[in-house]
């Protein structure tokens, strides 16, 4: 309902928040917790009532007040179902799939309810985010998948998650704002570019090889069809009875090394770039690592190395 | 009212898919559409419900993708049908017809254009005010029935609007409005026992529909005609014996004035003072039916002490308003007999009028009686005699008496007719001798149920007499049908009938006049339920409320009503709250599964929440890792948990439980010292 103000919840509500409803990755609401008031459909509901009082009145008719008591009565009743349908439920954090910013973050929360009384019309939102109902009609617990946009990398906290249900009748809203206490990661807004050219050279840090065409030496290994036959070391071959072949190789392309120095910008723009090579190495499924300046990577390649570069990359500077 | 709402159920970025109504609340937002408007056939025209269902048709046709949302000039269409329904059907244009007629249609025409979560929410509430509007016309126990079921359907649909897009199951939903309104029902009651009941605060639009009963102007064969009805007029409850009803004169109108063939009640003026002095004989109570008129009906010389009520000069009693529902007044009928009120000079005037130029042979036979018989009292006992021994017949279908000189040509010529034409020719008469004397309208008689013993007065006991002055007597009634019939004022109607008479009744007047007597026995059994219904609900009014209050609160103060409310309200809450909430209590657990839990709930306090997945013994191991503990210190609990929890071959009591409750306590002040460090 008062949806625009709530987005700014003010700072005194907030500290008063805490204290009530402190941050913890699990909550189970009661009647400490949620709170209630009718809807703006509710007064609307009331000022029927109302209407239909001075029309008994009026009239003197015995059964309009009847109608009128009903409606009352109702939604008194009513009070008790909405605030049933929220209490006693549980929200435990899931976890969180860490994005970049810009993106939606996924955080999944586990939502149950006791068993036997079902629910209906749980909805969950973030301020910011996209709402979404929690189905506990027929099962006794949810994975709710919220999505959030990332402001900024770093750690981030999406503040109080809204809980909210209008049901059953929608005159009456109950809502709670539980802190679930979380912390998803988001790495910084990758910005693509080339690969930096400075690196050449340094026989003991290149890895790359390019097998054809070179002259530099690099091995000996054991002959393969298709080998060129001027490499054959045909001394070798009168002694050992193997045929072994030279390799000769060239650094193409040394190592690559994320370094902030590499790359032009401010800081931000700098560590933004450098997330944007660590994306296209992985995709190219070349090596990298990473240099900040109290992190050292080592060279790698795949899902796990690039998870653990991001990381760095997210919170360098942060921590 | 909704829109933010309607923010909420979209999504609040509009880039979602356009709002919905939920389907399961649309079908049944048209179940209760039909269910609401179908019982309006009784009172407004057909062609305004035709209207409402066939708005209901389309758009049960849009519901099931067969046709879209009508065009604009469709609904233009609809608008103007409906303006010309109210126009046609020959209510005014103020009435509450007219009004109700409009309700119907603002509420067919908003359903079939309802799109948004708003929209729904307004054809909701109109829903409901229409179950409530049709309550001005009808209060009966069978209506009140109906419109429960109807006020369910309405709530069903509001709580399908709360429900997902997704979820279409109307059966649930309905049985959740159930259990909504029956739960609610048992405040309903104190709220309406409790909450005051007031004066009507401005005038309203009335029924423009005349009910059927006696009408201000009648000519003589029109009492005839009521008596084709079966409809109740009233219900009195006589405390004591029911008189006979040959003395159950129940007055309603006094028909001073004759012209042109009929005549007319006009007298509303207000009795100077309190006449009546005489002793009560007889206190008894009436609950009208809704006449839409202000006279009431009672005995003769009757006073009421009720507030709106007046007495008549004419020794009527009127209601200030009119009566729009059950209308319940108690009044006394006084002993009186004998000395007498002058007549004032207009009054006299008013009762001998008669027009010279019409009827001239009953003009001349009433003063040739006169002279003959010299007194009033003479004459009138000469006048009977004539009736009596006269070829005059009593009938329901007499011939009609259309001319100008209508009198002479029934009493001289047809000598056939119903009550009225005998009263009628009779007041002339006496006025042609210059004697007053006046028609009076009203019922005769009554039935008593012998469920209740109450008197039930239908349409068909309508009836008319006549009251002449005599100085000395004052007004005296005269029946000049109990010269014709005496069964009729004995017995009663049935009771004066000839046989093709009968034959012209209809069923249900048959029935109830005896003719078959299982249906009279139910329809008796039934009248006695309605009595009770009006005695108990529609009938509670003020005076009703004010004497049950001081029954159960002893002093009525606004304090002590506005406790009685809040008590009432807190012990029904109260009681619905404990059956919603009862299934919730915890099932007796497990000892050593409560310590536990106890326990995590604890640690869960400390910012170690347990994790869905994680066994109790694993949970222990973690948390201890985390603050440091060695494996040493928690080694034996773990065991111990597990055995406790898990090994039912092991036995234990008391003392195994006691220390583990202990082992857990110090874990858990081990835990709590280590994260404030």
């Amino acid at each position: 309902m008062l949806r625009p103000r709530e987005l700014f919840i003010g700072k005194r509500f907030s500290r008063w928040l805490d204290r009530r409803i402190p941050p913890s990755s699990q909550i189970t609401l009661t009647q400490k917790n949620v709170f209630i008031f009718p809807t703006r459909t509710g007064f609307a509901f009331g000022g029927l009532i109302v209407l239909l009082i001075l029309g008994a009145i009026n009239y003197q008719a015995s059964l309009v007040y009847g109608v009128a008591f009903l409606l009352g009565s109702v939604f008194l009743v009513t009070i008790l179902y909405t605030f049933r349908n929220l209490s006693g439920l549980r929200l435990t954090l899931a976890g969180t799939r860490p994005g970049f910013v810009g993106e939606d973050l996924e955080i999944s929360i586990r939502v149950e309810r006791p068993e036997g009384r079902a629910r209906e019309g749980v909805q969950l939102s973030w301020p910011e985010g996209i709402l979404q109902w929690a189905e506990l009609s027929e099962q006794a617990t949810d994975h709710v998948r919220l999505y959030v946009p990332a402001p900024h990398r770093g750690f981030f906290d999406p503040g109080r998650l809204l809980v909210e249900t209008y049901y059953p009748l929608g005159l009456l809203r109950a809502w709670t704002w539980v802190d679930l206490d979380v912390r998803a990661l988001v790495y910084p807004r990758p910005i693509f570019g080339e690969f930096p050219k400075t690196e050449t050279g340094h026989r003991d840090e290149g890895e790359l090889i390019d097998p054809l065409g070179s002259d530099d030496f690099h091995d000996i290994k054991s002959y393969r069809p298709g080998d060129p036959i001027r490499h054959i070391i045909w001394r070798s071959y009168a002694r050992s009875d193997e045929l072994m072949v030279k390799q000769y190789a060239s650094y193409v392309e040394p190592r690559l090394w994320l370094r902030l120095e590499s790359v032009n910008g401010d800081l931000e723009e700098r560590i933004s770039r450098l997330t944007g090579l660590a994306l296209q190495a992985t995709r190219l499924d070349r090596e990298y690592g990473l240099k900040l300046a109290n992190v050292r990577i080592p060279p790698g390649r795949g899902e796990a190395h690039l998870e653990q570069v991001l990381r760095e990359l997210a919170l360098h500077g942060l921590r | 009212m909704a829109s933010a709402e309607t923010g909420t159920s979209t999504g609040k970025a509009a880039t979602g898919v356009a709002y919905q109504i939920p389907r399961n609340s649309l079908a049944l937002l048209m179940i209760a559409q039909v269910a609401v408007v179908l019982p309006y056939l009784l009172q407004l025209s057909p062609w305004i419900v035709a209207v409402g269902l066939f708005c209901g048709m389309w758009r049960t046709n849009v519901y099931l993708g067969r046709w879209d949302y009508p065009q604009r000039w469709v609904k233009a269409l609809l608008v103007v049908a409906c303006l010309l329904a109210v126009g046609i059907s020959g209510v005014g244009a103020f009435s509450l017809e007219a009004t109700a007629s409009l309700l119907i249609a603002a509420f067919a025409l908003k359903l079939i254009e309802m799109k948004s979560r708003r929209d729904a929410y307004v054809v909701i509430f109109l829903g409901y005010f229409a179950i409530a509007t049709q309550f001005l016309f009808d209060q009966t126990i069978l209506m009140a029935a109906y419109q429960l079921v109807a006020f369910m359907l309405v709530t069903a649909a509001m709580v399908g609007m709360n429900q997902r897009q997704t979820r279409v199951r109307p059966a649930l939903s309905l049985k959740l409005a159930g259990a909504l309104v029956l739960q609610a029902l048992p405040l309903t009651l104190i709220i309406f026992l409790l909450f005051p009941r007031m004066a009507p605060l401005w005038t309203v639009p009335l029924p423009g529909a005349g009910k059927m009963g006696l009408q201000e102007t009648v000519r003589p064969g029109d009492i005839a005609s009521l008596t084709q009805s079966d409809e109740l007029a009233f219900r009195a409850v006589v405390n004591g014996r029911v008189p006979p009803p040959n003395q159950l004169y129940w007055r309603g109108l006094v028909y001073s004035d004759f012209e042109a063939g009929s005549w007319r009640a006009a007298e509303r003026r207000r009795a100077a003072s309190e006449p009546l002095t005489e002793p009560g004989d007889l206190a008894y109570e009436v609950l009208l039916e809704p006449t839409m008129q202000t006279w009431l009906y009672t005995l003769e010389n009757s006073t009421s002490e009720d507030p709106g009520i007046y007495r008549t000069v004419d020794g009527r009693l009127e209601s200030r308003e009119p009566v729009l529902s059950v209308f319940r007044y108690r009044a006394i009928r006084h002993d009186r007999s004998g000395d007498a009120e002058p007549l004032s000079d207009s009054m006299r005037t008013r009762e001998t009028a008669i027009d010279p130029g019409a009827n001239p042979r009953i003009q001349e036979h009433g003063r040739a009686l006169l002279d003959e018989q010299g007194s009033a009292v003479g004459m009138v006992r000469a006048v009977l005699a004539e009736i009596q021994q006269g070829p005059y017949r009593y009938t329901l279908s007499p011939p009609q008496y259309p001319g100008r000189d209508s009198i002479d040509d029934f009493w001289f010529e047809g000598r056939a007719g119903f009550c009225a034409h005998y009263a009628s020719a009779f007041v002339y008469l006496l006025r042609s001798a210059g004697i007053p004397a006046r028609m009076v309208g009203g019922y005769l008689g009554g039935e008593v149920n012998p469920i209740t013993g109450h008197l039930m007065v239908r349409q068909y006991d309508a009836h008319a007499w006549a009251e002449f002055f005599d100085p000395a007597l004052g007004w005296v009634r005269v029946d000049p049908t109990a010269a014709v019939a005496p069964e009729r004022v004995e017995r009663g109607l049935s009771a004066a009938l000839s046989s093709e008479d009968r034959a012209s009744l209809s069923l249900f007047t048959a029935a109830r006049l005896g003719e078959w007597d299982v249906a009279a026995d139910l329809l008796r059994w039934a009248d006695s339920l309605e009595h009770r219904w009006n005695l108990w609900v529609v009938g509670y009014d003020s005076h009703y409320q004010s004497r049950f209050l001081k029954d159960l609160l002893g002093e009525v103060t606004p304090s002590r009503i506005g406790l009685a409310i809040l008590v009432g309200g807190v012990v029904s809450l109260g009681f619905v709250a404990m059956v919603m909430f009862w299934g919730r209590r915890p099932v007796q657990r497990h000892p050593v599964e409560k310590a536990f839990r106890d326990f995590s709930d604890k640690l869960a306090g400390f910012g170690y929440p347990r994790r869905p997945e994680e066994s109790p013994s694993a949970f222990v191991r973690r948390v201890a890792h985390q603050v440091g503990l060695a494996e040493a210190q928690i080694g034996g609990l773990v065991a111990e948990l597990d055995t406790l929890l898990y090994n039912p071959a092991v036995a234990w009591g008391q003392r195994e439980l006691r220390a583990l409750r202990s082992q857990l306590r110090r874990l858990q002040f081990r835990l709590a010292f280590g994260t404030t460090r």
